[in-house]
């Protein structure tokens, strides 16, 4: 095959590319929006006057949901036109289709869901927040999803097998079903039995959506970009089913001590831990495939995805951690799980989406790209990153030690409020990082960075070093 | 290069067997985690649940749903867990039965502001509703939002909303509560649970622990006389000031929404043994919570910066013939509730929700006396008195209730 000619596979639908990495990076911005007033209200409570369109807990519902469905969705969706067709060397269902995914994904579902919470219909359910006429076409769109990238992969003639696309089946199948878990069920089964079902999908939303597509985004971007195979296939197997098997088993770990059976709770300790030693084998592999690659100065998409798979090592062994009764008892309820959110939301998968999104943008021969503004919004990130989890770990273990003091309830808000002021202020390196993601893409020229890329990392269907990086026959060089 | 390898079969059927593979695992995580456990749960609450648990009205329904799409649970939790730390604070941990009306569940995962399974008998309903309104004006620090769109311009003037939203927090706990000591005892028998579990959901020493909540009786630590000046300022300040004003004088930024007012510190004098008791249980019946929360010595602390308050005024001359009207005046009238001693514990008082004043425990003002006369207490069972007493009976028996004080 030979095919330096065309830079994107004939197959990729470069305009859905476009499309949904716009969408992903404009609802980002509004789903950030919506987290800075939420961290503002913390230190200026009346801030939102008597509006109850502005009311804390319905932003906060907005943030949540806007970063998954939004950021995430559209960015993993990007990723999908770019990665399907180059690990199936077949088109994707229809274009048509594409559009209607997109269509209701952005305007039935997220946009829509954001004015419904606002006005007061919502779901008072963690990572269920948007209302139940919105779950209809979450669950339609997902369907959707599902016929237009997983036909594909089951068509005649694959010659390669690999494993994004293990992950990407998998994450698209298990969504469709843990979604309408999480939202439906516990509107018909009330109090302990429903949470029971909650806990569930409390994990299941990042770790059978948002985990699954962000790996599948590490897996594939790595031996793309450094025209390297991956260091061991067996690593990449064990890695999926380990993770397909002990990540639905989380879920319970989010009611520890609660009146849900012991033995539940205990497995899904047990399976929270057994899961660190999974990423810890999953992440090896990844950073020993990016091993003497130079990845840090080859290639911006590459180097948020590198670290992605370095902030996932470490957001999972602290999942690990804090899912251990003894750590669990004292942090549980504070501000050191909101840290956990937003190094695995904002660290892991923003890293990673962002990664891949960078990744296929470079490979749309008429998309702009200005390689100084997303080196700028790597850094700036980056840093809004770190800052932010080590103060909101700060805080909660502040928190934690008030709480089991005898010291008054409101001595645990007072001690709280210079953190908040500090994870607030750190908004500004965090927009400036996703505006100049957003500029990044948006600007630049259109001929240059393909030159670049072409010089330094190469270009093409990955089908051409798939043999090196993909096939089941020939295993490990 | 591999080429076009025999086993494109092969591998469809291996990505097919991933996904359904993958399926059989994410069922088996809803069957254990979710089916199981919820099978187990149903099982326990039918054998502890009380005979007939109350549902809720359609106004705590409609309390709930905005309880739910203002986020409210995103602060405060609903589940006090199987730990001495959440029991300590809260109360008996939460049973498995006690949430079996909420559709969806309200447990929580994050405490900005304290778990609220048990708020529903610890403070006067117009303690929440101005807390609602606007809550820095009952907790300085507090980062609560206001909901003040419920209302209609002012803390006492609560729309629907906010009375389906009082009528839903004041159900919180109330299961547990109308259970009793029977439905304790079936449940503790009932609960297949270890002795850890069993210690923590049926021994607490009380239901409710949280310390703000009101008691009329109960023990007080006694109260020492505070050098410590400047921290009790600043506890007074933090906590005190919100609803009896900067200096003692009332109308602080809470108190109009409240019914009785809060006090005027500044017209009254207090023994310590009033002010322990008034820190320590609450005022029964009005907005003023308890502070066990506090060390006693923080509490010795604030009672001094309230007794500094105090203006002091001229023991007024009481001539014989005004004393016996009092008397008399006081027998006939105000014994029933303030008692033959002035200790407020005359025969009434039981029927009402509020105690008489004590006046062994506290001493009004001359002035302020003869106003609460006149004019009743608003929010309380003190009616005015000018259609039934004369000006003289009036001033005569204003001074008489001067001497039931002991300093």
């Amino acid at each position: 095959m030979s095919s330096n000619s065309t830079v994107a596979s004939p197959h990729v639908e470069a305009r859905l590319v476009y499309a949904h990495g716009l969408a992903a990076i404009v609802t980002l911005l509004i789903s950030v929006g919506f987290g800075i007033l939420a961290a503002v209200e913390l230190i200026a409570p009346d801030l939102a006057g008597s509006s109850p369109w502005l009311t804390w807990g319905r932003i906060r519902y907005d943030h949540t949901q806007g970063i998954m469905l939004g950021w995430l969705g559209n960015a993993f969706f990007a990723f999908l036109y770019h990665a399907v067709p180059l690990l199936t060397g077949r088109p994707v269902t229809s274009v048509r289709l594409g559009q209607w995914i997109f269509g209701l994904w952005n305007f039935a579902v997220v946009a829509p869901g954001w004015v419904l919470v606002l006005a007061g219909f919502s779901q008072p359910l963690e990572w269920a927040e948007f209302p139940l006429v919105i779950d209809v076409f979450v669950v339609l769109a997902l369907v959707l999803v599902a016929i237009q990238f997983l036909p594909p992969f089951f068509s005649r003639g694959l010659e390669d097998l690999y494993v994004s696309s293990w992950y990407i089946i998998g994450g698209l199948v298990f969504t469709l079903f843990a979604y309408p878990m999480g939202n439906f069920v516990p509107e018909l089964v009330p109090g302990a039995r429903g949470a029971a079902f909650s806990g569930l999908w409390i994990h299941d939303a990042v770790g059978l959506f948002v985990t699954p597509l962000a790996v599948a985004i590490l897996y594939f971007v790595i031996p793309a970009a450094t025209r390297r195979p991956i260091f061991s296939h067996f690593l990449s197997m064990l890695g999926f089913w380990l993770l397909f098997f002990l990540y639905p088993l989380n879920g319970t770990h989010h009611y520890i001590f609660s009146v849900i059976p012991m033995s539940a709770q205990i497995g899904a300790i047990t399976a929270s831990t057994l899961l660190g030693v999974d990423v810890i084998l999953n992440v090896a592999n990844l950073l020993l495939s990016l091993r003497g690659s130079g990845f840090f100065q080859r290639d911006i998409g590459l180097r948020f995805v590198g670290t992605s798979a370095v902030l996932y090592l470490i957001v999972s062994i602290q999942g690990s951690v804090q899912a251990q009764m003894s750590v669990n008892r004292s942090v549980h309820f504070s501000d050191w799980v909101i840290g956990h959110s937003h190094l695995a939301m904002l660290g892991f998968a923003s890293f990673a989406a962002a990664g891949g999104l960078i990744h296929a943008w470079q490979r749309i021969p008429w998309a702009r790209y200005d390689a100084m503004l997303l080196n700028w919004s790597y850094w700036l990130l980056l840093g809004g990153v770190t800052v932010m989890v080590l103060d909101l770990t700060a805080a909660g273990l502040v928190e934690a030690h008030l709480w089991q003091s005898a010291a008054p309830w409101i001595e645990s808000v007072r001690a709280a409020k210079p953190y908040w002021l500090i994870r607030a202020i750190v908004f500004v390196p965090i927009v400036a990082g996703f505006l100049a993601l957003l500029c990044g893409l948006l600007l630049g020229t259109r001929g240059p960075a393909l030159q670049t890329i072409q010089g330094t990392i190469g270009l093409g269907p990955i089908k051409e070093i798939a043999p090196k990086l993909v096939s089941v026959d020939q295993g490990r060089p | 290069m591999s080429g076009v390898s025999k086993a494109p079969r092969v591998l469809r059927m291996s990505y097919l067997a991933a996904a359904i593979g993958g399926l059989g695992f994410f069922a088996m995580s809803v069957l254990l985690l979710g089916v199981w456990s919820g099978r187990v749960l149903e099982h326990q609450i039918r054998a502890t649940q009380p005979a007939h648990p109350l549902p809720l009205t359609a106004s705590e329904q409609r309390g709930r749903m905005i309880y739910g799409q203002d986020g409210c649970a995103y602060c405060h939790t609903q589940q006090i867990r199987y730990l001495d730390r959440d029991v300590k604070r809260f109360g008996a941990a939460t049973l498995a039965w006690e949430t079996i009306f909420d559709y969806p569940q309200l447990w929580g995962t994050r405490r900005i502001g304290p778990d609220l399974s048990r708020e529903g008998s610890v403070r006067s309903p117009d303690w929440q509703l101005a807390h609602l309104y606007s809550p820095r004006s009952m907790v300085r620090d507090s980062v609560m939002p206001p909901f003040s769109w419920l209302f209609d311009g002012a803390a006492d003037r609560p729309k629907q909303d906010a009375r389906d939203l009082l009528a839903y927090i004041e159900t919180l706990g109330r299961n547990r509560e109308l259970a009793g000591k029977e439905g304790e005892a079936r449940a503790r028998a009932a609960c297949e649970c270890s002795d850890d579990e069993r210690r923590l959901a049926f021994d607490s020493p009380t239901l409710n622990a949280s310390p703000a909540m009101t008691r009329r009786h109960g023990d007080y630590p006694k109260l020492a006389s505070s050098q410590d000046l400047n921290r009790g300022r600043q506890l007074y300040a933090g906590n005190c000031a919100s609803c009896h004003g900067a200096r003692g004088q009332g109308g602080g930024a809470g108190a109009a929404g409240l019914s009785p007012r809060p006090t005027n510190l500044s017209e009254h004098e207090y023994t310590l043994d009033r002010l322990g008791s008034a820190l320590w249980n609450g005022v029964a019946g009005t907005a003023m919570p308890a502070w066990r929360d506090l060390p006693v010595q923080d509490l010795s602390a604030i009672a001094e910066v309230v007794r500094g308050f105090h203006t002091a005024e001229p023991e007024p001359t009481v001539f014989p013939d005004v004393f016996d009207l009092g008397a008399k005046v006081y027998a006939a009238r105000c014994s029933q509730c303030h008692g033959d001693t002035g200790a407020g514990d005359g025969t009434a008082v039981d029927q009402f929700p509020i105690a008489a004043s004590n006046f062994q425990a506290q001493r009004l003002n001359s002035d302020a006396t003869l106003r609460v006369l006149r004019d009743g207490v608003d929010g309380t069972p003190m009616a005015p008195w000018t259609r039934e007493l004369s000006e003289a009976e009036l001033s005569a028996v204003a001074s008489y209730v001067r001497r039931f004080y002991r300093k």
